[in-house]
């Protein structure tokens, strides 16, 4: 598949990009103009119902491509979030004789507001809790909605809601409903491409590698929570506009698994598939009418489309026609050229980079880590070995902060990490690879290294995009495959991740690059690159801590070596030293 | 006194009830690290076998609760090969949401064979209950205790004495691990759906007679149960049957004394409490991932 | 065997594509048509389709009869899907065929609800089934009520109780949900003006598996009467044997719910010696026997309040359309205002000017079982 590219000379420099406003200028055209049909157009009344559903319906869908399709949480409370801005503008139209633009910002808000709280409680746990607690959340509100009478008027709804005057008839509200579906498919469509849709993605693909590359996964994902409840509460405002009758049984837990089943029918990953998702979930009920007549068949075969699209279209029907159409389109643009690589790790505390002192982890009774201390000299490779078990890689894990310390103190360039969260460290200057490789496998290459290059405190990046793509291009071309940096993660060979991977780490720019087994699973090829790729590096002055188990790797690239063995260090010194030491030949002898 | 002692025992009944199909909950999350939403249709569905064969039909009360148990184990496998197999190597977004597919499909195949409305079904014994002091204990809530602490010994005896429950234990463990000692992991799972589904399944016989049998019947107590998983603690069995009585009782007593109409609520508001402060739940998981 | 992607693709556009080749073709012809909502899918589709037939049976009688203004009657039936923006979508897509003369709408008050601002905007007569009362005092001139609405029920209840059972002390427990609401505040009030404010008045949740702390609250009241408006019957069922087994055994008087067949299967002899508010009692007048045998012959099913509103709601409609000689909106609806003494399946028809036909309630009582017709009592204000 990606044959061609491999030889093929990198083109001509690549045109500076025109304005994003220009060369989007067919979207906006295309949309004025289902605005202007939906202002022209003479509807009877039931074609204007559904059409107005369908729009209100889909921007809530919208909110759930970002959670869902962009950020890989889930989310079974959009009812109710959606209900918040409906009741908002219900309530507040009616009871409280507020202006219509008013209730909607404040349903937004509210919104907005009850999804940051659900997310800031539970996105920490994420996967099931988050499952069983958006439940829970859509359940309570459905209460409150029905047994707060006083607030809600309880199950009668609320009547005779009122919409702004500009758009009182029907036929000007839904060109005013379709422009603001337009304005919020636009806005979530480039959100992919902003430094938070990117977050998203990342956390979505891989969350340790998203917190080891700065992310900060908790803050991240709050985000995209929050998003998609004031999507949802736009939309019911909007919603609710348009009815003008609002009652708690439109918002309850059946509503959100419609908008669950919306989002995957079409494409949970955009919201071109999101739009098309809610048209066909609103449309086919109204065609399969006959199905109906027999309660429960037609949503006994809904529920079987549920499983027969996640088994056989994970990615929606636009997913699968996009899919479709990347194959049969010949290939992705061809990347653009860069410089040559810049490594300026930052020299702020002194002869060390790395001090570690006492580090200790402890698992309930298991000491995997105890009382370690380990130095790493500024511009050096160091290595860390030990047999199988030794608690390398946990130690690793403690340095990246993926695990707390039991006790110990961790110093990185003057600055004191043991208590960080993974993102900071990173922001702090720390890099690191993975044993098992820690991509994020729906994105390019490019991608990828983007979001390393993004890390905060990077100060070899200038501003805008392009200034981050020409430093990401740059990594790749460091690592030798500059040239393939829009094919995405799935079409390289193992070791080629392994060179993204690195490549991931260097764009950041970091102090100390952790290098956790990196010649595990390659060739001797491959090794005999990897070991020139860390010349190379250690040339340009940045400090390597590697583990690794290949011996001749280690002791030809490493200048200093600690050895753990059961969790403690049993030698540390030069290289050809430590390697003859007695204790640490008996380690090796001993147990492998 | 009378008053929280009747209301004690109301809130164990249905407590009960929670536990039961909770441990269905936390057995497929072992194994499969999976929660399956259709958990609380099963319960509906073996009602309905007991209404198909013991009511219509009018077959012998037990021998249609051996059929209906049958049919669970039956159902089990479908499911595993139909929704869960298919997607084991996916995360588990794709199956949460599979399994949601498939409560939708099987509550709703149900409403269109049987209508929407709610059936009766006989309890084990002829006698409704008996008044023991100033508390009237219903006979079916008693067998319902009686079984939920039967089925504790049960599942101790199982997955630690047996060779069967020790694979399986070895299965949830470590899958990598356990296929290494030789262990089938593919049957180990079928294995677990299909006790899930009965377990299930007799949750659902067994309160069939006290709520009736209805197309609701399953997905409410399964949103409780599923709530009582959390609070005892995530993938354990002993946190599930804790969790589960502790969140009948606290319903109990919170409509009793605090409000009828919100007692719904009073499961969810403990559970995002617990989410809050206790996210481990009463007998703790491991949340951390590794490296 | 295996199923690929391609194939299924294949079935879903297949699956998309089918409903296009049945779209259906309406007759048009010199008739005068009458739409109706009715909910065909759903859960209440049961209950739907005795409506239909209900309407179907009036249809056929005023066809018999002549027609409306010497043509042919016929009924366009929408499905309502049995949920707020099924009744919204069905009710648009019949008033946007201007020839429709008049409506049925739904029996449920929500929906009725939900679809009041459109029928205000298209301004033609709607015959309604909700008994909330504020459907007709809400500034709506166009909904037409065929059944007693709950402020009569619950002034039933608490008359029979009050007066003819002569208990004072009351317990009031209604459903949360629309129905139950509306009920409760209307037994609550009429209780209050009989000088006997309730002593409890307890919501409770749809769908609630226990009722133990209910049935205590009761008890410790100290009523000795209950009035109830239960939704779901497997919730009058749980309640109801809960009720009797914590040994509460005082007289009950409960909305139509309680009379439902489901309900009488469901509790069985925990309901016995209830007493019931009912809008259709069999026997409770000649009318009603008369389309009790007309409907029994035709659907061989009993009778009951799902089939006689819309029985009604047409065999008048189609007298006021005739009695005003014009299918002018205007003009029906002061026909249908000035219809009086009206014998229908429900009762005897008198028009007030909210829209309101009936002012009055059957009370049935359980005996053993069966359901027994007690007495009518009927307000005039």
């Amino acid at each position: 598949m990606s044959a061609p590219s491999d030889n093929v000379p990198i083109p001509a420099p690549a045109v500076r990009s025109k304005p994003l406003v220009i060369r989007h200028l067919p979207y906006f055209i295309g949309a004025a103009i289902l605005v202007a049909l939906a202002a022209g157009l003479r509807f009877d009344g039931y074609i204007l119902n559904i059409l107005l559903q369908a729009t209100t319906f889909s921007i809530a869908v919208f909110g759930l491509s970002v959670v869902l399709g962009l950020c890989g949480q889930i989310n079974l409370a959009q009812a109710a979030f959606f209900g918040l801005g409906a009741y908002a503008v219900g309530i507040g139209t009616t009871d409280l004789h507020l202006s219509f633009w008013l209730c909607l910002v404040g349903g937004c808000a509210i919104a907005l507001l009850a999804g940051a709280f659900l997310g800031m409680s539970t996105l920490r746990l994420g996967g099931h809790y988050l499952a069983m607690v958006t439940i829970s959340f859509q359940q309570i509100v459905t209460l409150v909605m029905i047994n707060a009478i006083w607030l809600t008027r309880g199950p009668d709804g609320v009547p005779n809601i009122r919409r702004p005057e500009l758009f009182q008839t029907s036929q000007s509200y839904l060109a005013f409903c379709v422009a603001m579906l337009a304005i919020v498919g636009y806005l979530v469509w480039h959100l992919s491409d902003t430094k938070l849709g990117r977050a998203m993605r990342a956390v979505r693909d891989n969350e340790l590698a998203a917190g080891v590359n700065g992310i900060d996964v908790f803050r991240t994902k709050i985000y995209a929570f929050a998003l998609c409840a004031l999507l949802g509460g736009l939309a019911g405002g909007l919603f609710a506009g348009g009815f003008a009758y609002v009652s708690p049984d439109q918002f309850s837990f059946a509503e959100s698994i419609v908008f669950l089943t919306m989002s995957l029918l079409g494409g949970v990953a955009s919201p071109i598939g999101s739009a098309i998702g809610t048209g066909l979930l609103i449309l086919i009920p109204e065609w399969l009418r006959f199905l109906k007549s027999v309660p429960g068949l037609y949503l006994a075969i809904y529920g079987l489309f549920v499983i027969l699209i996640i088994r056989f279209m994970p990615d929606g029907i636009w997913g699968f026609v996009a899919d479709a159409f990347n194959r049969w389109r010949a290939h992705t643009k061809a990347p653009p050229v860069a410089a040559a690589l810049q490594l300026k790790p930052a020299t702020v505390g002194g002869e060390y980079v790395l001090e570690v002192t006492g580090l200790s982890k402890h698992f309930g009774g298991l000491k995997a880590v105890d009382g370690v201390d380990i130095a790493v000299r500024r511009g050096g490779v160091h290595a860390l070995i030990g047999p199988n078990g030794s608690g390398k890689t946990t130690t690793l894990n403690v340095l990246s902060g993926l695990y707390e310390a039991t006790s110990g103190k961790i110093v990185l360039d003057g600055t004191d990490i043991t208590h960080m969260p993974p993102h900071q460290r990173t922001a702090a200057g720390l890099g690191r690879t993975f044993q098992n490789i820690r991509l994020f496998r729906s994105m390019t290459a490019l991608e990828n290294v983007e979001i390393g290059a993004e890390r905060p405190g990077n100060t070899m990046i200038g501003k805008g995009e392009d200034a981050l793509t020409e430093r990401a291009m740059e990594a790749l071309n460091f690592v030798g495959l500059g040239n393939r940096a829009n094919e995405l993660i799935s079409s390289f060979s193992y070791g080629h991740q392994r060179l993204i991977e690195i490549a991931r780490a260097l764009a950041a720019n970091p102090t100390l690059l952790l290098l956790d087994e990196p010649a595990a699973g390659l060739n001797s090829t491959e090794k005999l690159e990897l070991h020139e790729l860390l010349k190379r590096i250690a040339a340009q002055g940045l400090t390597i801590l590697i583990i690794d188990h290949d011996m001749t790797l280690v002791s030809e690239a490493a200048q200093h070596i600690t050895v753990l063995n059961f969790g403690r260090r049993i030698a540390d010194g030069e290289s050809m030293a430590v390697l003859r030491h007695p204790d640490v030949v008996s380690a090796y002898l001993g147990s492998e | 006194m009378d008053l929280v002692l009747q209301l004690l025992f109301t809130g164990i009944g249905i407590g009960a009830v929670y536990a039961l199909v909770a441990l269905g909950f936390v057995l497929i999350f072992r194994a499969t690290n999976v929660v399956n939403f259709a958990q609380g249709e099963f319960s509906m569905v073996a009602a309905y076998l007991m209404v198909v064969f013991a009511v219509d039909l009018g077959w012998p009360y037990w021998l249609s609760f051996l059929i209906a148990l049958g049919g669970m184990a039956l159902l089990g496998v479908i499911f595993n090969l139909g929704v869960y197999y298919p997607l084991r190597h996916r995360t588990f977004l794709p199956v949460i949401i599979a399994t949601i597919g498939a409560s939708i499909l099987l509550s709703n195949s149900v409403l269109a064979i049987y209508g929407p409305q709610p059936q009766v079904l006989q309890g084990w014994f002829d006698t409704p209950g008996i008044q023991l002091g100033p508390v009237y204990l219903d006979s079916q809530y008693l067998l319902i205790i009686a079984v939920t602490i039967a089925l504790v010994f049960f599942n101790y005896w199982f997955f630690e004495k047996t060779l069967l429950g020790k694979k399986l234990q070895a299965t949830s463990q470590d899958k990598e691990m356990a296929s290494l000692l030789g262990i089938s992991v593919s049957t180990m799972i079928m294995i677990t759906f299909i006790y899930s589904a009965v377990l299930g399944g007799l949750a659902g016989i067994l309160v069939a007679p006290v709520l009736f049998v209805s197309i609701q019947m399953g997905s409410t107590i399964a949103l409780k149960a599923f709530a009582a998983t959390i609070i005892g603690g995530f993938g354990d069995v002993a946190g599930a049957i804790i969790g589960g009585l502790a969140l009948g009782v606290i319903e109990t007593f919170g409509a009793a004394y605090i409000s009828v109409p919100y007692k719904d609520g009073f499961a969810f508001l403990v559970l995002v409490a617990f989410l809050i402060f206790r996210p481990q739940g009463i007998f703790g998981e491991r949340v951390a991932e590794k490296a | 065997m295996k199923l690929t992607r391609r194939d299924f693709a294949a079935g879903v556009v297949a699956g998309l594509a089918a409903p296009h080749i049945i779209t259906s073709a309406r007759a048009q012809g010199a008739t005068i048509k009458i739409g109706m909502c009715a909910p065909v899918t759903g859960p209440a589709a049961e209950s739907g389709r005795y409506a239909i037939q209900g309407a179907k049976l009036a249809l056929e009688a005023v066809n018999k009869a002549g027609g409306i203004l010497g043509k042919q009657a016929e009924l366009i039936i929408e499905d309502d899907q049995t949920t707020n923006p099924g009744i919204v979508l069905a009710f648009s897509k019949l008033a946007a065929q201007s020839d429709i003369v008049g409506f049925l709408g739904s029996i449920r008050s929500t929906q009725v609800h939900a679809m009041a601002p459109d029928v205000l905007k298209l301004g033609k007569p709607v015959m309604i089934g909700g008994t909330d009362p504020n459907l007709t005092h809400m500034g709506n001139q166009w909904l037409f009520r065929f059944r007693p609405n709950d402020s009569y029920s619950g002034r039933v209840i608490a008359e029979y109780g009050v007066n003819t059972l002569g208990k004072k002390k009351w317990a009031v427990l209604h459903s949360t949900d629309a129905f139950g609401t509306a009920g409760g505040k209307a037994l609550t009030a009429a209780l209050e003006k009989l000088g006997a404010p309730p002593l409890l008045d307890q919501g409770y949740a749809n769908q609630s598996q226990d009722f133990t702390p209910v049935v205590l609250a009761i008890k410790q009241s100290g009523a000795d009467i209950l009035g109830s408006y239960f939704t779901f019957e497997n919730d009058l069922g749980i309640f109801a044997r809960q009720l009797r087994q914590l040994g509460v055994n005082i007289p009950w008087v409960g909305s139509p719910s309680i009379v439902n067949i489901t309900a009488l299967k469901l509790a069985g002899p925990a309901l016995y010696n209830t007493y019931g508010v009912a809008d259709y009692a069999e026997d409770s007048s000649e009318a009603s026997k008369a389309f009790g045998k007309l409907y029994r012959d035709a659907v061989k099913v009993a009778p009951d309040n799902q089939s006689s509103w819309p029985y009604d709601a047409v065999t008048v409609l189609a007298a006021a359309i005739n009695k005003a000689g014009s299918t002018e909106p205007a003009k029906i609806r002061e026909a249908i205002l000035s219809i009086k003494k009206f014998p229908g399946a429900e009762g005897e028809y008198n028009f007030d000017q909210n829209g309101d036909g009936l002012h009055g309630y059957n009370i049935v009582k359980n005996d053993k079982g069966n359901i027994v017709f007690d007495k009518h009592i009927e307000f005039n204000d």
